[in-house]
């Protein structure tokens, strides 16, 4: 029944269309056996001249070449033994060893470019977990010598070996210049890599001298941007307002330099300091260090907690 | 956190224009996210200023609230005890811990206050205030570190101290808060003019966010029942085939 219908359709619609133009199919194929082809549907209420509703284009996104800056307008900054009391008050009952002060540095800067990455070794260091390892030649004087300096795991062979098989009892990894053939060798870029572990002339993890290099490690710590922001731990819970401003201080200066070895052909400047903790929130630093309270003087901040 | 102007040096600088004096509150603006349009493409660098002051602005209920209280000169040191978990009456002790202390340090940031957890469940749970004796001057003393595995205990007093004990197993937070204030004698902090104000937009915006969070709820929901649909034809689709 319902082909009959359509049949009976496609005919009346042939008797209405006037058009002349189609003549010329009509002379070979029969107008109903290309419905198609014989009867265009014209929508007169549409608009545009080709007939029906145009289908806009995705909105394309706004791509931005810098990392988004804010406005800072809104945000309360506050000093930095403000933010303590805060951050203290938080943090109360908190053990103070495991409890650590935190900082982001946020940047202006290119997404793309160069980034900014450094060793530093805080005035007052808090990390003890450094644990070192050392490629270099086996049972070499070298080998017993990084041993003495306290390296946990020492060789070439044997400690790519137990690296291939995931077993990475350090968290830092020197390579002696002597053994750097087999360490490009030894393929094992894959495990390392990902975890920050492999070893760079850039770096400063490929010696000839890893007796200055492990002395730097110890006690030292490293930083880097990531999506435009460096972020540290700058202290223990512990620490008196002195010693904290002394950290923030020395990591502030050292970012300094950083930036400014950077080409002027990239953006790079600085935005925004926040200090946080473990569990508190993040206070936004003016620069400052004096409490605003009259009644709150530097040596409150000092108590154990 | 008002901010006053004093003459202090800054120990560093960052190249941010001058900030407006008064905060203004941002007006929160109902957003309707599209479905299925993830923040892919957005900057993952830092949340953002008007959100993270969002968030800053409870700290309000750091400075105000059941706790908020400036203690007496004679207060020289506060020590809890208590167990990790709830049971067997240390649920008031872990919430006046969780709520009102951190008013008490806030408001009393030089007066060391140690807390001390256990494992022991069926163990003691005390609140022990330690009092200058006749108002002499600083009393010495050394006291352990907070600890979460029940290494610090209360310490004896020294010479020119005496200890009140507070028992609070199986009390209520508000009680021994009460129980603290008539002992101490501590001083409630009220709130400003201009304090109670921000309390009340702070108010306001969780209303709002409740509003936000419903529309949100909705709209997710909606997304994964399409997704759950679209699945489960999928996945009959691969049956017919199989069949076939």
């Amino acid at each position: 029944m319902a082909s009959t219908n359509r049949c009976l359709a496609s005919l009346a619609r042939l008797s209405l269309s006037t058009s002349t133009t189609r003549s010329l199919v009509v002379s070979t194929i029969p107008k109903f056996l290309v419905p198609s082809v014989a009867t265009p549907l014209v929508r007169y209420a549409s608009g545009s001249g080709s007939g029906g509703m145009k289908k806009k284009a995705p909105k394309k996104k706004k791509t931005y070449k810098t990392f988004r800056s804010y406005d800072l307008s809104p945000m309360d900054q506050v000093s930095l033994c403000d933010a303590m009391r805060y951050l203290r008050a938080f943090e109360v009952g908190q053990s103070p060893s495991s409890v650590k002060y935190e900082v982001s540095i946020k940047l202006k800067t290119n997404k793309n470019g160069p980034v900014i990455r450094n060793r530093i070794r805080l005035p007052f260091p808090f990390k003890t977990d450094t644990r070192i390892a050392v490629i270099c030649p086996e049972d070499s004087p070298l080998a017993l010598e990084a041993q003495q300096l306290g390296a946990v795991a020492v060789g070439e062979e044997s400690l790519f070996e137990s690296i291939r098989q995931g077993n990475i009892p350090f968290n830092k990894l020197i390579c002696h210049t002597d053994s750097e053939a087999a360490l490009k060798k030894a393929n094992i870029g894959k495990m390392l890599g990902p975890k920050g572990l492999m070893p760079s002339a850039k770096t400063k993890t490929i010696t000839s001298d890893f007796k200055a290099t492990i002395h730097e490690l110890l006690g030292a710590d490293e930083y880097r941007e990531r999506n435009g922001v460096v972020r540290m731990a700058i202290g223990q819970l512990g620490f008196t307002p002195s010693m904290l401003s002394e950290n923030v201080k020395k990591l502030m200066e050292t970012v300094k330099t950083d930036i400014n070895e950077v080409d002027d052909n990239f953006v790079k400047a600085l935005d925004e300091v926040v200090l946080s903790t473990t569990h508190g929130p993040g206070f936004s630093l003016n620069g400052k260090f004096n409490p605003t309270d009259d009644k709150i003087k530097v040596e409150h901040l000092q108590s154990v907690m | 956190m008002p901010e006053r102007s004093g003459r202090q040096a800054k120990f560093f600088e960052t190249d941010q224009a001058p900030r407006r004096d008064r905060y203004q509150v941002p007006t929160p603006r109902l957003i309707q996210s599209v479905p299925g349009e993830r923040s892919s493409s957005i900057d993952i660098t830092m949340v953002g200023v008007i959100k993270r002051m969002n968030v800053l602005r409870s700290i309000l209920n750091i400075r105000l609230g059941p706790g908020a209280a400036v203690l007496p000169q004679d207060v020289t040191r506060i020590h809890m005890e208590f167990a990790k978990n709830i049971e067997d009456g240390h649920m008031g002790p872990r919430k006046f811990f969780k709520e009102n202390l951190p008013r008490l340090k806030f408001w009393n940031p030089s007066v060391p206050m140690i807390v001390n957890r256990t494992a022991n469940q069926h163990g003691p749970s005390t609140l022990s205030l330690y009092f200058r004796e006749g108002g002499t001057g600083a009393t010495e003393f050394t006291m352990p570190s907070s600890s979460t595995k029940g290494h610090a205990k209360a310490p004896e007093p020294v010479e020119g101290e005496r200890v009140v004990t507070i028992d609070m197993k199986n009390r209520r937070s508000e009680m021994i808060l009460k129980d603290f204030m008539d002992t101490t004698g501590a001083v409630p902090v009220t709130p400003t003019p201009q304090e109670e104000a921000e309390l009340k937009d702070l108010a306001e915006l969780h209303k709002r966010s409740e509003i936000d969070r419903e529309i949100g709820r909705k709209q997710q929901e909606a997304r994964r029942r399409e997704a759950a649909m679209l699945a489960q034809a999928r996945s009959e689709a691969a049956a017919l085939k199989a069949g076939d």
